[in-house]
């Protein structure tokens, strides 16, 4: 387990957060930690499932960021995915 | 006794040039202090003026200045004019002297290094009388502010701000390191007095003294035009420098200084004094937006000079232009969700009346950023208060440190790996400026950087604030009590949802 510190933007939102998350967390609980820092705070929710973007790629929800060889410091944007309303 | 004309004695007893016979030039001007750019040093004796003030005359205009604005100053004591100031213009003023007040210390050593390794004696001189105007604006900038501590104690930043480690001050340290203490005496003379002095603050003392008057701040007027009155006095020494510069062939060098400082004077330009034009100053005294202002004044202004000089535009123009409709007003949202970490109160600025200025000043404003004060003033009804806070850090820039803001959808902040460490960037042209000179900057931590690298303790968002030097008493909170946000109509909310 090892923190690993990332630059975040939710997209829709107008600033880059830096959000400390675990090597172990699934893209799915770092979406929902960024999402902390904006849904409700500037944006409002939406009935659609969180991506989270590297590298210009979605990544899997159920991949972990070493999986995903995310480093510190890196920039990731995370999104509401509309394509897909049913799994949210 | 006959008396003869300045004119007569002016340029001899100014211009004490000589060549040196004991000491080589390079011992008196090492290139460190003084850059030559390679001119010879005759040829910068060519250097020229166009004030042409005497000491005896400085002195005199000087004292007749300061008698005014103290004079000022002792009719309003006991006025209780600052209790009926306009929440907004408060934070304003407590805004400003933490971000002047000490700088002016920095431009003295700054016009020091000029008065002492100016390549010409006119140049000296008149940078000796920089140094006295600067020395002055500082202890002007310290004055009113301290008579004012009894009434709000936050005051006290005037002093305090640059002594600590709250993020805007270690933006501001950075950028006049960058420009004063760090800087030559050519460079200085480009970048502080040309681009910064004349491009900017100059004409930014000119309307903020306009908008204190309007708001009925007679003594932050007073102030404000009493220095500015020096500052166009001892601005002057960049244009002739710049001539020689151009005149000799290093014009590129000319354009380089001025494409680096003119940008990061942008940046900090944009972080305080666009959310105080367009957020802070009360509606009814807005003579004119921020943006407008940049055009009307500060743009035309350059492109005036850039023409006469025979320079270009730097070379970001266009990102400079596309930012004046969107920047400042990321930077105030990220200012008043921070808002203790603030030495001021933020005034948010968006009653129902405010947002109609906006957008009319900013078509797009309501898409762009109303919908996110939507989502505020929300929560602030529902007693979300929590929520209208930021609960982490913002991401800064490594060479503004000023946060990353995007400018759109999908535009990622840039990053460059340096000797083992990632670099973060907001824009093209602070990466540019960074590369510029990496050995410069390389060695600065960011407030993003302390954090991660265990200097703040505890790594929470409350031994950030303490890490800045926030007690809870001086932290900032909205000018209003989120008065706005109840003030709004629910036709206007859908208006804008």
């Amino acid at each position: 387990m090892a923190v690993v510190p990332l630059q975040a933007v939710f997209r829709g939102d107008f600033v880059t957060l830096l959000v400390l998350v675990d090597d172990k967390d699934t893209m799915k609980v770092v979406a929902d930690k960024i999402a902390y820092h904006v849904i409700n705070r500037r944006l409002p929710p939406q009935n659609a499932p969180i991506r989270v973007q590297y590298n210009h790629r979605a990544l899997p929800p159920d991949q972990t960021v070493a999986q995903a060889g995310i480093l510190p410091l890196s920039f990731v944007e995370v999104y509401y995915d509309a394509r897909d309303r049913r799994h949210a | 006794m006959p008396k003869l004309e300045r004119s007569e004695w002016y340029d001899l007893s100014r211009d004490m040039n000589w060549q040196f016979k004991y000491v080589r030039d390079t011992e008196v001007f090492p290139e460190a202090l003084s850059e030559s750019k390679g001119i010879p040093p005759k040829t910068w004796w060519n250097w020229d003026e166009p004030y042409k003030i005497s000491y005896r005359d400085y002195v005199k205009n000087q004292a007749e200045k300061e008698s005014g604005v103290y004079a000022v100053r002792s009719a309003l004591a006991r006025s209780g004019f600052f209790e009926n100031l306009d929440p907004g213009w408060k934070a304003a003023i407590i805004a400003h002297y933490g971000v002047f007040a000490m700088p002016e210390y920095l431009a003295a050593l700054g016009e020091a290094r000029m008065g002492r390794f100016g390549r010409a004696a006119a140049w000296r001189n008149m940078a000796l009388f920089g140094t006295l105007d600067e020395i002055r604006h500082g202890q002007l900038q310290f004055s009113f502010p301290h008579a004012l501590l009894n009434r709000e104690p936050r005051f006290d930043w005037a002093h305090k701000a640059f002594h600590t480690n709250q993020w805007a001050a270690i933006a501001l340290r950075h950028l006049f390191d960058d420009m004063l203490t760090a800087n030559d005496a050519v460079s200085m003379a480009i970048q502080l007095t040309f681009v910064i002095e004349t491009g900017f603050t100059n004409l930014h003392f000119l309307g903020l003294a306009a908008d204190a008057m309007k708001t009925g701040d007679v003594e932050f007027s007073t102030l404000i035009s009493s220095i500015q009155t020096d500052e166009a006095r001892h601005a002057q020494q960049g244009e002739p420098t710049l001539r020689l510069l151009i005149e000799h062939g290093k014009k590129a060098e000319a354009q380089r200084l001025i494409d680096v400082m003119f940008w990061r004077g942008w940046r900090a330009f944009a972080l305080l004094t666009g959310p105080a034009t367009d957020y802070y100053t009360p509606l009814a005294h807005r003579r004119q937006s921020f943006k407008e202002f940049m055009v009307e004044w500060i743009i035309k202004q350059f492109n005036d000079q850039f023409r006469d000089l025979g320079l270009e535009r730097p070379w970001y123009w266009d990102l400079f232009l596309q930012e004046l409709d969107w920047l400042h007003h990321a930077l105030h949202l990220g200012l008043w969700f921070k808002r203790p970490t603030l030495w001021w109160n933020p005034d948010a600025g968006v009653s129902v009346e405010e947002r109609e200025w906006l957008e009319a000043k900013y078509p797009g404003w309501h898409d762009r950023f109303g919908t996110y004060w939507h989502t505020i003033a929300e929560n602030l009804r529902l007693g979300n208060i929590d929520r209208t806070h930021q609960e982490t850090l913002l991401s800064v820039c490594n060479m503004c440190q000023i946060p990353v803001c995007s400018p759109a959808v999908g535009v990622p902040p840039r990053q460059v790996m340096h000797a083992g460490r990632v670099y973060t960037f907001c824009s093209e042209p602070c990466q540019w400026i960074f590369e510029q000179n990496p050995a410069r900057y390389a060695g600065h931590l960011s407030i993003i950087d302390r954090f991660l690298a265990g200097h703040i303790q505890p790594a929470d968002m409350a031994g950030v604030r303490a890490y800045m030097g926030l007690s809870p008493a001086e932290q900032g909170a909205d000018a209003t009590n989120y008065s706005w946000a109840f003030e709004l109509p629910q036709a206007a909310l859908k208006s804008v949802a």
